[in-house]
């Protein structure tokens, strides 16, 4: 089927229109990306250089590499070429509008629900895709929320036809919850602030949670190391790649507190963990680092809590990359619809001690490394898909005009409803 | 609580309290703002910020530039300006000036932001809930802002009055307020008014109106029922004016302070800043405004302002939006990043907001928003958070550019404001120092307290 379209686009390749469509709308065989400034990240900046697409990989990427005869030419002339932005972690597909509970399939009951798969419930044709990919945002782990244990995340794609086609790795983490004084939900919202209980129930009730969680992975664990297990249990079974450290944890967190007991849980459990949030993290940088504990950082997009000093948010990135942390962040959707404004979030850090050179690995190699993916995402080198953007300058200034998306190799087309919206009132006469 | 308990405070109560009382009936004298009725601390003579690029909002881009603020207000701007001898110099060298950034959309430093029980409450009012303490006014203070103008929220039709500040942030609250800023009011239309996205709770009433059709009755019957009362006070003043001697006096109509609002809106003397999203409610207030003689000063939101820019535009009114929230409710769906821009193209007031004290702390990377969607000129993004914004609270006057004469409301950034590793470091209000980031408590400050050896202590906690 895939060759067939291939063999049809290169049939039709010169009536090819500009902006090539997903499907069966021809479609060159190649694509060169000339002339532009290359950022492949993970090596130094190439100025004048070519990128070749071809087969949904990245073909060749150097200055002295010409464009194959057969590839559709973009002008990279005073443009740059980067990585697709990874976000690490969002909602995207599993929410179109925040206060339409129908456009909302994030909270499942109960507090432990590993069984659950998200890509079962990723709606492909969500407005989200296309206005998060218009910025360069190419990847983004998205998971479900509520609870104790959530399930699986995705590592998808922002292209695809189908939920398993997004999927750059259908099962690349399982996300859990450390319990918070206050029970604060992930996102900030819901589950009440401080004070919503009297502060000794809220200690009480995290107690409470912390021993459910233990409970509840200890009689996993044990039904994961029986041989032949008599009756199955498809929530103790999803948990058995994580307990065996096949796929990390993702533990949402954000105290000191948090941070310090999902360590034990990784301690007890043996569990390979990624911290996901993590506001305090600066106070346990060096633990962290020592122990080779991965963080994604943000959203940036945040007050800090309590008496924390002002750039607390902000400059929490920095701390725990110069303390040799591995870091990678997420926009978490900043409620709703913000996946889109991830470079900015790094932007924020920048401007208060984030490297610049590691800011842009955040978003790209680091986290390709964290959730197993490098070999094939995160840079921009012969050989690896072809998920990368062109753009006017720096992806973390927001003045920055994002001009061409590749993902898989297909220049992706230009559907997100904004510019749809721009375009058509823009055009309206005057009444 | 006993009355004596009062009496340390009786100073400062005795301020509040003349602030507090209403003014005269509108219809007969109108209520001119209160003056600021607590002194500041006067900031420095002389403040010079020598060498620096200067974006003053109203006249392009000074290079190597310097500011001289003198006694709080800006003196002089420009590339040849002597630094008189005594002044204090803040060396500007490699660093970027603009004009303080105005929060055309804020609900800080509030005690409490809705009045909601009712559909008309226009007698509430901000400044009675102010508090100084309020840790956002700092966190704003170290993102460049200014002022604000603090609203009521969005919970009713005809909301309370609204209170313009400056981030005076260590000052007593009634010290914030901005003097000569005309007093204003909120309205509100839409989901929140219509209360649909609440849960549905046994035994609580539903509060009318429940649809958009509803909420223009609220504002005709409300504006009905000003006018009545602005004509019965019309018709008393003109009693009282050909009275003859020995007549007996007329006697007032009773006193409305809901009424006094809503009279001060139709005079023109009090500004409506409207939570909007939709386009046809907001077609819908332009044409109760139209019909009951007031114009409306700003839309709030706004987010499908774009959808109907040129009538915005023809009614005069200001709109200020968010740079690019979406989504988080049915009315945002339609919205779109390019509104601000597409506004602004087509000749409307453009300000964009934070509507939350996170998105205050970096309103300018939100401004740079409406370079990238839409194509607006750096001035023109520079100006939706700092002159446009004045213009909307009709304190233009006074602020929101770099000009001579302003005010000294002033915020120096490392680098361009709309670059991504810039931050802000230094804040000034009416010249006075609010925010230093060389002095503020921040996280590598308290690193590297934490690092330092713990003094030894007893059990006692004796040293």
């Amino acid at each position: 089927m895939n060759r067939m379209i291939l063999l049809t686009g290169a049939l039709t390749s010169a009536l090819a229109p500009s902006l090539a469509a997903q499907g069966t709308q021809a479609r060159p065989a190649a694509y060169a990306i000339t002339n532009a400034t290359i950022v492949p990240v993970t090596g130094p900046r190439i100025s004048n250089g070519t990128v070749v697409i071809r087969d949904g990989k990245i073909a060749a990427a150097g200055a002295g590499v010409r464009a194959p005869a057969d590839a559709k030419v973009i002008d990279g002339t005073g443009l740059f070429v980067y990585p697709g932005l990874i976000d690490s972690g969002t909602r995207l597909g599993l929410v179109e509008i925040g206060s339409v509970p129908g456009g909302q399939d994030t909270q499942e009951l109960g507090q432990f629900n590993p069984q659950d798969n998200v890509l079962t419930a990723v709606n492909p044709h969500s407005t989200h895709i296309g206005i998060t990919r218009a910025n360069g945002v190419t990847s983004a782990i998205t998971s479900a929320e509520g609870g104790l244990i959530q399930g699986s995340a995705a590592l998808i794609d922002m292209a695809g036809w189908t939920p398993y086609e997004m999927a750059q790795s259908g099962q690349v983490a399982m996300v859990m919850t450390y319990p918070r004084v206050g029970g604060r939900g992930r996102f900030g919202g819901g589950g009440g602030r401080f004070g919503a209980q009297a502060p000794g129930d809220a200690a009480e009730q995290q107690n409470r949670q912390v021993q459910e969680l233990y409970a509840y992975l200890r009689n996993a664990k044990a039904y994961n190391e029986r041989p032949n297990p008599m009756t199955q249990n498809r929530a103790y079974a999803a948990l058995g790649p994580a307990l065996r450290g096949e796929v990390p944890v993702i533990f949402d967190v954000e105290t000191e507190g948090q941070i310090r007991g999902a360590i034990a849980v990784a301690d007890t459990f043996k569990l390979k963990i990624v911290l996901r949030g993590a506001q305090d993290g600066w106070m346990l940088a060096d633990t962290l680092a020592a122990r080779k504990i991965p963080v994604v950082v943000g959203p940036t997009t945040q007050t800090p809590q309590g008496d924390a000093p002002y750039d607390a948010i902000y400059a929490n990135p920095g701390v725990l990359a110069k303390a040799g942390v591995m870091i990678a962040f997420q926009s978490a959707d900043n409620g709703v619809g913000d996946a889109r404004n991830l470079p900015y979030n790094v932007a924020l850090a920048t401007a208060y001690g984030l490297d610049p050179e590691e800011a842009l690995r955040s978003v790209t190699i680091n986290p390709a490394r964290i959730w197993g993916v490098a070999d094939r995402l995160g840079s921009i080198e012969a050989g690896k898909t072809a998920n990368l953007f062109v753009t006017t300058g720096d992806p973390l200034d927001v003045r920055s005009v994002v001009k061409h998306v590749f993902i898989r190799g297909e220049l992706q087309p230009w559907d997100d409803r904004h510019t749809e919206m721009y375009e058509k009132f823009r055009a309206r006469p005057k009444p | 609580m006993r009355p004596f308990l009062f009496l340390p405070l009786a100073a400062s109560l005795g301020i509040t309290a003349a602030a507090a009382q209403p003014a005269t009936p509108a219809a007969s004298s109108p209520p001119a703002p209160l003056p600021l009725t607590v002194p500041i601390p006067p900031a420095a003579t002389l403040v010079a910020i020598t060498n620096a690029t200067i974006i003053t909002a109203s006249h392009g881009t000074i290079e190597k530039g310097t500011v001289l603020i003198r006694n709080g207000k800006i003196a002089a701007v420009g590339t040849d300006v002597t630094v008189p001898p005594g002044a204090q110099v803040i060396d500007g060298a490699g660093k970027y000036v603009m004009p303080g950034i105005i929060d055309a959309h804020s609900h800080s430093a509030a005690e409490g932001i809705n009045e909601g029980s009712r559909s008309v409450t226009a007698q509430v009012r901000i400044e009675d809930v102010l508090r100084e303490d309020a840790i956002g006014i700092y966190r704003s203070l170290a993102g460049g802002v200014t002022a604000l103008n603090i609203l009521h929220g969005s919970a009713n039709t005809i909301g309370g009055q609204n209170a313009v500040v400056k981030l005076r942030w260590g000052l007593p609250a009634d010290s914030m307020l901005f003097a000569g800023a005309p007093p204003g009011i909120k309205f509100a239309l839409g989901e929140n008014v219509r209360q649909t996205n609440q849960p549905q709770t046994a035994g609580r009433t539903p509060r009318y109106p429940r649809t958009r059709m509803g909420q223009e009755e609220v504002l005709r019957d409300a504006f009905t029922r000003a006018r009545e009362y602005q004509s019965e006070w019309k018709a008393y003043e003109t009693a009282r004016r050909l009275l003859r001697r020995g007549q007996a006096e007329p006697i007032p109509p009773a006193r409305d302070l809901q009424l006094d609002a809503l009279v001060e809106v139709m005079e023109g003397k009090r500004l409506v800043h409207a939570h909007s999203y939709r386009s046809d409610e907001i077609l819908m207030l332009l044409r109760v405004a139209k019909d009951f003689g007031f114009r409306i000063a700003s839309l709030q939101h706004v987010l499908e302002g774009y959808k109907i820019a040129d009538e915005i535009a023809a009614a005069g009114t200001g709109a200020s939006t968010f740079a690019d929230n979406w989504a988080y409710k049915l009315e945002a769906y339609d919205a779109i990043p390019h509104n601000a821009a597409l506004m602004a193209e087509r000749g409307v007031t453009v300000t964009v907001n934070s509507d939350s004290d996170e998105r205050a702390r970096r309103l300018y990377q939100e401004a740079a928003k409406a370079m990238k969607y839409g194509g607006a000129s750096e001035e023109t993004a520079i100006r939706m958070i700092t002159l446009n914004a004045a213009i909307q609270l009709g304190v233009d006057k006074q602020t929101g550019s770099i000009d001579v004469g302003k005010d000294a409301d002033i915020a120096i950034f490392n680098g361009h404001p709309f670059a991504p590793a810039s931050r802000v470091e230094m804040t000034l209000i009416d010249g006075r120092v609010f925010f230093d980031r060389n002095k503020a408590p921040t996280l590598e400050h308290l690193i590297e307290q934490l690092k330092r050896p713990r003094i030894n202590t007893t059990s006692d906690g004796a040293p």
